[in-house]
């Protein structure tokens, strides 16, 4: 059993669920809808990389440094669509 | 098919090596098509003219037992991969199932939600809210709905052929999109739902 269930998987899935319960934090927290934002920032990026790096295994293959590229530059598109959009559309600046 | 020996056996051909490529460059289009999805939620969230609200129509206990099962899920399909890669093929192929039927249980519950946002009025012609949430969580439950036929045939494949280097390989970048869809996951419940409901 343990070998079919490494360690690494294991703390991955409770620490995946861990950071489910402190985003939900948002929800009973008394701050600023600027702070709850930012905790949902941190914890879906968290939760993101998690799946990225330990269960996709992106830096075991040989070629990680294209796979890097290709993913920062598809962020960085999808970034650049949702803020630039934003900026423009919604906060008026 | 020259095979090297010393990686894992969905890298071990150049083949196999090109596909996992190829899904990766595949998965950076579908992140900006996600992206665009929730550029265009973002800009129409408030949008909601006559219709409802997210904060009437969302309900915490569907939400959260949909992210669990999504995230257990994403677990159990990593698990296959490690099982075949330490040759537990019958434990790995188990975890596929669990995975699929954990899928099923989120597209159930998925497709239950639908109907309740039609009931509480939320149609895709309510409200520009209301349509681009159903297109974005359309986009999504179309995606792990067409996964799960991806899995059957995957698991079909496993069980004629066994573990292969051809087969590991397909289920190796059928886990990679399914964690990929964990993570949009992560990012709708986030900034549809969380954010909705504070």
């Amino acid at each position: 059993m343990a070998k079919l269930f490494p360690k690494s998987h294991v703390i991955g899935f409770i620490s995946s669920i861990v950071l489910t319960l402190l985003a939900m934090t948002v929800l009973v927290l008394d701050v600023s809808f600027a702070s709850k934002m930012i905790i949902l920032f941190i914890t879906a990026i968290l939760q993101a990389s998690l799946q990225l790096f330990l269960f996709m295994h992106i830096s075991e293959s040989e070629d990680k440094k294209e796979l890097y590229i290709n993913i920062a530059y598809a962020a960085f598109v999808g970034i650049v669509t949702i803020v630039g959009s934003l900026l423009v559309m919604v906060w008026d600046m | 098919m020259k095979i090297d020996n010393s990686l894992p056996l969905e890298y071990s051909t150049e083949e196999n090596r090109l596909k996992i490529f190829g899904f990766w460059v595949f998965l950076g289009a579908e992140i900006m098509i996600f992206a665009t999805l929730f550029t265009v939620y973002a800009i129409l969230e408030k949008r909601v003219g006559a219709g409802p609200i997210g904060a009437d129509i969302f309900s915490l206990p569907g939400i959260l037992a949909e992210t669990f099962i999504l995230l257990a899920s994403s677990f159990t399909i990593g698990i296959t991969v490690h099982a075949f890669r330490i040759g537990m093929t019958k434990a790995g192929i188990n975890m596929l199932i669990l995975t699929l039927v954990l899928g099923l249980a989120f597209v159930g519950i998925e497709v239950y939600e639908f109907f309740h946002y039609a009931h509480m009025g939320a149609t895709f012609s309510a409200s520009a809210f209301a349509s681009s949430l159903l297109l974005t969580l359309g986009t999504h439950g179309a995606h792990v709905t067409f996964g799960l036929f991806w899995g059957i045939a995957i698991l079909i494949q496993l069980k004629k052929q066994g573990l292969n280097a051809q087969t590991a390989n397909k289920t190796f970048i059928f886990s990679l999109y399914w964690h990929f869809l964990d993570v949009v996951w992560i990012f709708i419940f986030s900034f549809v739902y969380l954010k909705g409901l504070m």
